[in-house]
């Protein structure tokens, strides 16, 4: 290459003189900072005035009288199923005859493409849904990369704790969801009338930067955790379920038999910190009663937790399996009888215990009913938020679309006690399920495979708690623990108010989240504990404390 | 697209040559070079198109490494890369300063070289020795039992140690009906070096002894035959002409593996994180994935790859240059 360019800006010296150049500011990295500027988000949060304002005007379109009525926000439960089934929406959603295309989360094996309750619905809806069906538990990263590709179906389901984990959603919303105010806001919904039947704290949830930006999914327990356990191995060995910290110590020592493979614990660190009394339902952070705002690693109650857990660990009360792993598989052993406790959300309830019946007919799971560390004390229960899921509408399909979309929409928010509720949740009679003597609808294996919560997921629906002949007690057992459990619920001073940590600070997560670990596998001695808070708080603890203290002035809270 | 004889052009190069001795060796035009040669570029065509999409054009939006990459500016994604905010050496300082990426740097080198002691020679050892089994069905039957564990996700390899090693596993519940106290093995951090050494080793090691396999089936036979001929015992001709024959191949596969000094895989350590703790599993690549994409900090993990590939150049170029100080080929040599 011996022509160059006489005017060509870089030749091979002064690109050498660049290189250089970069190197010596790599190693001097004092003069680096004087050109360059850390990367990340500042963080962001809506003004909750501005929320109210939007919100869908709520009308009722509850059906039947609930047989256990919840203590809101719990959920009503009912026993019966409904002998008349209402027809909620007589003309069809969809008008076009296009397919809509929608992204769901499921946690378990992917249904079949070719399904037949999928075309069941979607005869009485007058189109097809094309599901593209996600692995719960790897959705996260696929949204990731889908919305930094702005490459999204025309509904995509989004849960709110996948949303908490994306950085600057709150821009990437408005860059590819379509606004639902001009449809929805106000009065505007009684065009689409089961959409308004949805909870008015959940649509509150769903505005983003003074829009109303996706239709939330209500949920049926304001409860981020609950602790099972194994009610009919307890009975059978006599031995209660516990009401203090020592009693669940004394729980785990009883029921753990290494020898035969038995071990008393799945994880329950969530439900120790609540059974502690450390509050902190957004994001760990919580405002004390003088007013200061504080995380829950903070809190006395949390460190007395971290002990107890270390000592449930150090003692091997722990299954091995869940004690290494964090995703390790806790409902086989816990339906095979090596592990009698753990927590987990409330939603899997019905899940687990449905399957193990049909192999142990005694199989009794049951929420351990709230407890505090001490007889006298008060736990406190996380509130969870009342939108757990949203959907969105991808932007710039056009008014006639998006109208469509809604419709659809409209039409998986059916209440309990409709046809179109009873075909999403049990698909066709005669293909996927049969009556029995009560008129109660009774699955069968192809229901298992084909049903996925496609329409469940998609949109909200007014949430109900309802079992089946196979676990009777189930809604009435939930309903009755919710009820006890509302009344520790923590109030969370930012509810309604959507807040985005800056990145720095979202980062800071993992790294002190692993040195907990690290406390409560042993693997650091509890004595570091303090270290690890103070570490923390001089990392980025204390400007996110800034961050979250000054949101609440700014709304005036 | 008609293709011409392709004597048609050799001819021609013939002719061009013969015209061309009399001077001396005179080089042939781009035009002569490009129609003697088009068949072998044609073929060369897909897989420097795959080259191109999936490595030349995505290794432009290294460019975000420079940036605070916002993914919802602009219109489009591709204005998201020319509209964000470009911050120097932002990503680089913010990564350089943090603790936690040295001490993965560090646990990431440290495993390469336990790995390169106790890993790299053991797919040589059991080359050599499958080459000296004699029946063909045995050999092949050995060599399929193991390539097999290769094909296995690092999920269900990691999985099958916990059954058989782990805290409930095969080794403790039996350990424990004879009245011992089994082990820690899956969860202890002072192990965990060897623990994920084996598990590489099971999975891993049958695949990488192909190469040194088929270096060895292109030993001359006759230099066997000879040295035992004049009387050498078995090690001897292991030592004089097994290993001399395999050298070119042994080194320029260290020296691939040192430019890849910086991975070491990912998800097994993702995998095991929790069983061991941050401090023993946090090689750099799962601190990419929990500082760079699960925050989304895209720019830092843009900036930890180009980071890892500078280093992996650097000790390519190094360990090319020390082999030939030596003598040896390496991957490539100046002509």
């Amino acid at each position: 290459m011996a022509n160059t360019l006489p005017g060509a800006s870089t030749n091979r010296r002064n690109f050498l003189g660049l290189v250089g150049l970069g190197a010596a500011s790599l190693a001097g990295g004092g003069m680096l900072s004087g050109c360059s500027k850390e990367p990340g988000t500042s963080g962001s949060a809506t003004n909750a005035e501005q929320a109210a304002g939007l919100v869908p005007t709520f009308k009722d379109s509850t059906l039947v009288q609930p047989d256990v009525k919840g203590v809101r926000p719990m959920a009503d439960g009912y026993l019966k199923y409904p002998t008349s089934l209402a027809d909620a929406v007589s003309e069809k959603a969809i008008t076009s005859g296009k397919p809509v295309t929608a992204s769901t989360p499921w946690w378990g094996p992917a249904p079949p493409t070719a399904n037949k309750l999928v075309e069941a619905v979607s005869a009485d809806m007058g189109g097809t849904i094309q599901f593209s069906i996600q692995d719960g538990n790897t959705y996260g990263d696929k949204l990731n990369t889908m919305l930094g590709a702005r490459d999204v179906p025309e509904l995509t389901c989004i849960p709110g704790w996948e949303v908490d984990k994306l950085a600057r959603f709150s821009e990437g919303v408005h860059a590819i969801f379509e606004d639902l105010t001009p449809h929805l806001a106000g009065d505007k919904v009684s065009a689409y009338p089961l959409l308004a039947g949805l909870d008015s704290v959940a649509w509150q949830e769903s505005v983003w930067g003074g829009k109303l930006m996706g239709v939330p999914f209500p949920v049926d327990a304001p409860f981020p955790s609950v602790l099972f356990y194994r009610k009919d191995v307890a009975d059978e060995r006599g031995i209660a379920a516990p009401t203090t910290l020592a009693e669940l110590h004394e729980f785990g020592k009883k029921f753990t038999n290494a020898d035969k493979g038995e071990w008393a614990f799945g994880d329950i660190w969530l439900e120790v910190q609540q059974i502690c009394g450390a509050g902190g339902s957004e994001n760990g952070w919580l405002k004390t009663a003088d007013g200061k705002v504080v995380h829950r690693m903070e809190l006395p109650e949390y460190k007395q937790a971290v002990e107890f857990m270390a000592k449930l660990y150090a003692e091997k009360l722990v299954h091995p399996d869940i004690a290494s792993s964090k995703g390790g598989d806790v409902t086989t052993l816990f339906k095979g009888g090596k592990v009698f406790m753990y927590a987990t959300g409330g939603g899997s309830w019905k899940e687990t215990w449905r399957p193990a019946v049909q192999t142990n007919p005694t199989f009794n799971m049951q929420a351990v009913k709230v407890f505090g560390a001490e007889q006298g004390k008060a736990p406190v229960r996380w509130k969870a938020r009342s939108a757990i899921i949203w959907t969105f509408i991808k932007k710039g399909l056009g008014q006639e679309r998006t109208q469509e979309l809604l419709r659809v929409l409209n039409y998986t928010a059916a209440p309990f006690g409709t046809k179109e509720w009873e075909l999403q949740n049990y698909g066709a009679e005669g293909t996927h399920f049969k009556r029995d003597a009560n008129g109660t609808p009774v699955t069968n294996d192809l229901w298992v495979k084909e049903f996925a919560n496609q329409y469940i997921f998609l949109g909200g629906r007014p949430p109900v708690v309802v079992g089946g002949p196979d676990i009777p007690t189930y809604a009435n057992d939930f309903v009755t623990w919710g009820n006890d459990a509302t009344q520790y619920l923590e109030k969370n001073p930012w509810e309604g108010i959507k807040v985005e940590t800056p990145s720095s600070q979202a980062a800071l997560a993992k790294p002190t989240e692993d040195k907990i670990t690290d406390v409560l596998r042993g693997r650091t001695p509890v004595s570091e504990f303090d270290k690890i808070v103070s570490d923390w708080r001089a990392a980025g603890g204390d400007a996110a404390r800034d961050f979250y203290a000054k949101v609440l002035a700014d709304n005036g809270r | 697209m008609s293709a011409p004889p392709v004597a048609a052009p050799q001819a021609q190069v013939e002719k061009a040559k013969k015209k061309a001795k009399p001077v001396s060796r005179q080089r042939l035009s781009f035009g002569q070079r490009l129609r003697r040669d088009w068949p072998l570029l044609l073929m060369c065509l897909p897989a420097m198109l795959l080259l191109l999409v999936f490595h030349y054009i995505p290794a432009l939006g290294n460019i975000i490494a420079f940036q605070d990459y916002n993914p919802f500016v602009g219109d489009d994604p591709l204005e998201a890369f020319l509209y964000s905010e470009w911050i120097g050496f932002g990503n680089f300082e913010y990564l350089f300063k943090n603790a936690a990426f040295w001490d993965s740097v560090v646990n990431t080198l440290s495993i390469t070289a336990f790995q390169l002691v106790f890993y790299f020679p053991i797919p040589i050892f059991l080359a050599m020795l499958l080459n000296s089994i004699m029946s063909p069905r045995i050999r092949s039957l050995v060599q399929s039992v193991v390539y097999l564990p290769h094909f296995f996700s690092w999920v269900l390899v990691v999985s099958l140690f916990q059954m058989m090693i782990g805290g409930a596993g095969l080794l403790a519940q039996t350990l424990r009906h004879a009245g011992y106290t089994p082990p820690d093995m899956m969860t202890n951090p002072e192990t965990f070096m060897f623990l994920i050494t084996s598990q590489a080793l099971w999975k891993d090691a049958g695949w990488g002894m192909i190469v040194f396999l088929a270096a060895l089936v292109a030993i001359d036979t006759s230099l066997y035959e000879a040295a035992a001929a004049d009387g050498a015992g078995r090690w001897r001709r292991m030592w004089h002409i097994t290993l001399p024959g395999l050298r070119s191949v042994i080194i320029l596969l260290l020296i691939l593996r040192l430019g890849d000094a910086l991975n070491v895989g990912f998800e097994q350590f993702v995998l095991q994180r929790e069983m061991v703790g941050r401090e023993a599993a946090e090689v750099v690549d799962t601190y990419v994935y929990y500082q760079g994409i699960a925050v989304q900090q895209w720019g830092v993990g843009a900036a930890a790859g180009l980071f890892k590939a500078v280093v992996g150049i650097l000790l390519i170029v190094g360990a090319n240059k020390l082999a030939h100080r030596f003598g040896e080929q390496g991957i490539y040599s100046k002509s």
